[in-house]
């Protein structure tokens, strides 16, 4: 390695060589000592220098001689690097004679330590050689933490808005934050110079079994970094306890920077960190896993810890949007999580994933619970006016339609459900009609509270139709199945049927009349019956005005039932009256309600205003 | 079992040991409200408290050289693991109370705390590897000092380097900064070397994963306020239950204070104010257990120790007393001095031997009772949320809806089947008859034909499941 660079030293090396080789001879010779003699005889022949002669008079001392030499010369050679502050990887002169500097003395006390133990001397200088190595190794180690430092720094500085913060000034000076969209770029968070010196270093340090310190230094330096980083992404450190108590606005805000600053740790942040260590500790695949796991463990532990908490606190119905969101997120990442920590360092931390991903599961699986919960304790003190749509129907409804747009998510998270054994049928369309069976009674035993049996039936038609158009052509529907829309708009056609049945067939009864005993009928005279008619019809119209159908069609649909029932009776009967002997010479003073004005109100629940009139 | 598997392979003795407590109570056949046998559930809490006394006992009964050894920290995990599992039966069997107050109360609150401890332990893991962290400088340290070669002063310096990182990690957090700027005076002055000053403090301890306003203190001085016995009234509404959950409660507080008396962690401290009263037949050991960590902490050498771990205690006399040594060594080395460093360093092997082997152990456990911790909760909030025997009478006049509406008595679909198999498993996670239920809940008779066909068509299903 550049042994005869510096000429003026020129002599010295070559008598470094001679050293070597002397010591290589005798490392692999019996009759040491001659071996020494016959050699350094021969080369005392071609150098006539003072240290030669002195090796001479100082007898068999000649080998402590020689590494005293080279120990000097290493020693000029370093000496000031190492007792001077100043950094010399500044100069790649400078730090490269350094280098050379080092591994001539690695070598040196390699080749003479088998000489040390029958000779004090050379056992003497050998300590020197090791003190002098351990403080060249101190000041690598200095070097090696100031290099990181130096790289991180000019880094950032070189790119001001560097990825960690992805914000640059747009045209008007305000800040704009790129979206990050192509996650498949590594930053190379040092240069690629100063890689190849800490390389270097690393080598060398590793080599003397100093890899511990190394490591250490590093993974310190890194972690830092990467710990900056997670903040500058604006992720807070949070315990489980302030995240319970956080308000749920913030919350959400935070579950939303921890997805971004998850997504960018796990496919930009740590990746970049793994292949730095690979390229620093190249050649020692042993302390990169390690000194990689030193460095991650932190910052993947914060990230865990905060999907963790989230996992474990509340499970009010409204954070399931974003409890899926930090689902997916895990989700999305287990395969970096594999690739990342899968040596034997961190395969506790891939280990911790999966359980915790598991666990974001478990939450969602519980927010379902509290909004069956939430359905099943809904009291049914009030009634809606008019029978109209009971709020629990649109929360559920809308929120279940919500919920379905994360059908695949869904599916997921309830199938590993099923998994372990709980339920054997698809669990995702179990669960959606178990919650709307649990909405239905809910609602059945709210249309108990109405005194009148026709409003009950209007409001469970009021509330089914809801039900049955919301499920409609949707990923809801598609779970519930069309046999359960089926089934359901059956159950509406039940409830209209109970409608006419328990409003209007008393009156339709009251105009039935048989042609056979007009005149004599068991229910009074025609007249008496267009009187009570009259007057039942005015209760209803009158109670009715105030009832509430919600949907066109169902309303277009009850009138057209009602009128096809009521008006051929009501025109069958006015016709009997008209011609019978007790309509008199002017009938149609009876006749309250002349065909074209019988008129049959209900309201729409959007407008409120009188929408049919009809005949 | 849920959620745990990934991470119980190397604890699964402890997992097996509560598959089999549930197993051998399977034939106990809990009711659906939980209230079964008044006698039964009473020797049921009265074994419960016994078992907490003797795992105590024995704990309380560890010499002074092994009480806040590793391996003692890892037996009081291993024993809150016991516990808590225990704990978590004694609950499932008493479901039908947990909804009902008081013990609706009284169990929100048993569930605060646990939440306050899940913030311990991440506190205690984040100290563990701290810790680790030691162990490394450690191991520079015998690396350095334990070899073949002569002792050079180069080694001994390398050894210096580590021992000085070592004791200002091990400074507690508060006076570390002070301590410090001290340190880098005075342990420089060995031959003049300028060198040792410049090379200190690179040691960086690991920053903790709470936030920074957190505190241990903090955290165990809310566990352990308004920790009191029942009141009789709250025992007799509970049938007796609420004395499980305040023994339960001294458990997790007693033992979250003790790791962190024994482990460094953020803002540590140890005042907090646990009383028990005597009666209870726990008391005694975990009394005895408090009052001896205490006085612990309160010796003079132990005041401002970052853990009282022994072993924590051990490295950090070890490393100043190595140090002072190192310090007053003379090169070139008498033979009397290295035979004296050689001796020192074989003291440390057998500490350095059980860190290295109990560190990560103990942070799996640790580790591990978190998720117990969390599952305990999490199936307590099911049960909560499950409202007890009213998702049978739903489903059962769901079916019969179902089946009027059909007209024909074999309508009941998989996915009711399915829904009835999730109800059970979370309710009672144990095969109860169907008929069962439906004598239980009073089920009308006109649904009781329903149920007929039910529990045929259940057996099936409940086999599959429980074969997993």
């Amino acid at each position: 390695m550049g042994d005869s660079d510096s000429t003026s030293n020129g002599g010295e090396e070559k008598l470094i060589a001679v050293a070597r080789h002397i010591a290589k001879t005798l490392g692999h010779s019996d009759s040491m000592t001659d071996d020494i003699l016959q050699i350094f005889s021969t080369f005392d022949g071609r150098f006539s220098r003072e240290k030669l002669s002195d090796a001479a008079t100082m007898h068999a001392a000649s080998p402590a001689a020689a590494l005293d030499d080279c120990l000097s010369s290493i020693h000029r050679q370093i000496s000031h690097a190492i007792s001077s502050d100043a950094p010399i990887w500044l100069d790649p002169a400078e730090s490269s004679a350094f280098l050379d500097a080092v591994d001539d003395l690695v070598a040196t006390i390699r080749d003479f330590t088998p000489l040390a133990r029958d000779n004090q001397a050379v056992a003497a200088a050998l300590d020197r050689a090791e003190d002098l190595l351990q403080q060249a190794l101190f000041k690598l180690e200095d070097e090696f933490r100031a290099l990181i430092r130096r790289g991180t720094d000019s880094f950032d500085s070189a790119r001001p808005g560097s990825l960690e913060s992805s914000d640059s000034e747009s045209e008007d000076g305000l800040p704009v934050a790129h979206p990050v969209t192509d996650f498949n770029i590594i930053i190379d968070a040092l240069p690629s110079s100063t890689i190849n010196d800490l390389n270097e270093i690393a080598k060398r340090m590793v080599a003397v079994d100093y890899g511990r310190e190394c490591s250490h230094a590093y993974s310190a330096c890194r972690r830092e970094f990467l710990e900056e980083s997670l903040s500058r992404l604006g992720l807070q450190k949070l315990s489980t306890e302030e995240v319970q108590k956080l308000p749920w606005p913030e919350l959400e805000d935070e579950i939303e920077r921890w997805c971004n600053s998850a997504v960018f740790s796990l496919r930009v942040l740590f990746p970049s960190e793994r292949r730095l260590c690979d390229r620093v500790f190249y050649g020692f695949p042993t302390t990169a896993d390690f000194s990689f796991m030193e460095v991650c463990r932190g910052s993947a532990t914060q990230l865990l810890n905060f999907a963790d908490a989230v996992a474990i606190s509340s499970r009010s119905p409204e954070r399931l949007f974003k409890v899926l969101d930090v689902y997916e997120t895990l989700r999305d990442l287990m395969p970096e999580f594999e690739l990342l920590f899968s040596d034997q360092y961190c395969v506790l931390l891939r280990n911790e994933a999966m359980a915790i991903w598991r666990r974001v599961g478990e939450a969602i699986r519980g927010i379902f619970m509290e909004l069956e919960n939430l359905i099943r304790r809904d009291p049914a003190k009030s009634a809606v006016p008019g029978g109209g749509l009971h709020p629990i129907t649109r929360y559920v409804m809308n929120y279940l339609r919500a919920a379905c747009k994360s059908q695949q998510t869904l599916e997921q998270v309830f199938e590993e459900e099923r998994e372990r054994g709980m339920a054997p049928a698809s669990s995702l369309s179990v669960q959606m009609a178990w919650i709307m069976e649990l909405l239905e009674s809910n609602l059945e035993a709210k249309s108990k509270i109405y005194r009148d049996a026709a409003l009950s039936s209007v409001f469970m038609m009021n509330n089914g139709r809801y039900i049955v158009q919301k499920v409609k052509d949707n990923e809801l529907g598609m779970l519930l199945g069309d046999d359960w829309i089926r089934k359901h708009n059956a159950k509406i056609r039940q409830f209209h049927v109970n409608y006419q049945r328990s409003s209007w067939n008393k009156v339709i009864g009251v105009l039935k009349v048989d042609n056979a005993n007009a005149n004599a009928n068991a229910g009074g005279s025609l007249k008496d019956r267009l009187k009570m008619f009259n007057s039942q019809f005015e209760d209803i119209l009158k109670t009715q005005s105030s009832w509430v159908i919600f949907d066109d069609q169902l309303r277009d649909q009850l009138r057209t039932s009602v009128s096809e029932n009521l008006l051929p009776a009501y025109r069958n009967f006015i016709g009997k009256f008209q011609t019978s002997p007790e309509a008199g010479r002017n009938p149609d003073r009876h006749i309250k309600h002349k065909c074209l004005f019988l008129s049959f109100d209900l309201k729409s629940s959007e407008s409120k205003r009188v929408v049919a009139k009809y005949i | 079992m849920p959620a745990t598997d990934s991470y119980q392979g190397s604890s699964s003795p402890l997992t097996s040991f509560g598959r089999s407590i549930l197993s051998i109570r399977r034939d106990q056949v809990p009711t659906m409200d939980g209230s079964h046998d008044p006698t039964n559930q009473e020797l049921e809490l009265e074994t419960f408290q016994k078992q907490v006394a003797e795992q105590f006992n024995e704990l309380s009964s560890a010499g002074p050289d092994e009480l806040l050894s590793l391996s003692w920290v890892r037996n009081l995990l291993d024993v809150f693991i016991c516990c808590q599992e225990e704990f978590r039966i004694v609950l499932f069997n008493n479901k039908g109370y947990l909804g009902r107050p008081p013990m609706d109360r009284l169990i929100g609150e048993f569930y605060e705390r646990s939440v306050k401890a899940l913030d311990v332990c991440n506190a205690i893991r984040d100290g563990i590897e701290q810790v680790r962290q030691w162990e490394k400088l450690l191991e520079i340290v015998l690396c350095a000092l334990d070899n073949q070669k002569a002792l050079g002063e180069g080694q001994i310096r390398r050894a210096k380097k580590a021992l000085i990182d070592l004791l200002i990690g091990m400074l507690d957090e508060k006076e570390s900064n002070a301590a410090l700027a001290h340190r880098n005076r005075s342990f420089g002055r060995n031959n003049g070397s300028s060198k040792d000053q410049k090379n200190l403090g690179h040691f960086r301890s690991l920053s903790w994963s709470v936030s920074r306003a957190w505190s241990a203190s903090k955290q165990l001085q809310t566990m352990a306020y308004n920790l009191s016995a029942p009141k009789a009234n709250d025992v007799m509404a509970t049938n007796g239950l609420a004395v499980a959950v305040y023994t339960m409660s001294c458990v997790i507080t007693l033992v979250m204070w003790a790791l962190v008396a024994a482990i460094p962690c953020q803002d540590r401290g140890l005042q907090i104010h646990f009383s028990v009263p005597r009666q209870f037949i726990w008391a005694p050991p975990i009394l005895s257990i408090y009052e001896r960590i205490l006085e612990e902490s309160k010796k003079r050498d132990r005041k401002n120790a970052c853990g009282l771990l022994k072993e924590i205690h051990q490295t950090e006399k070890w490393t100043r007393q190595m140090n002072e040594l190192l310090d007053s060594l003379q090169f070139p080395l008498s033979e009397e001095k290295e035979a004296e460093v050689r001796q020192r360093v074989e003291e440390l092997k057998p500490v350095f031997g059980t860190l290295k082997d109990g560190l990560q152990p103990m942070e799996r456990l640790v580790r591990e009772v978190f998720h117990r911790i969390v599952r305990s909760r999490t199936e307590g909030l099911d049960s909560l949320g499950r409202g007890g025997g009213q998702d049978f009478l739903i489903l059962a006049s769901g079916l019969c809806k179902r089946m009027d509406f059909d007209g024909k008595k074999d309508g009941i679909s998989d996915a009711f089947l399915a829904q009835s198999c999730r109800l059970f498993s979370i309710a009672c996670r144990a095969p109860v008859s169907w008929e069962v239920a439906v004598v239980q809940h009073k089920v009308p008779d006109s649904h009781r034909c329903v149920a007929e066909i039910f529990a045929q068509k259940l057996p099936s299903v409940f086999l599959a499941y429980f074969a997993l």
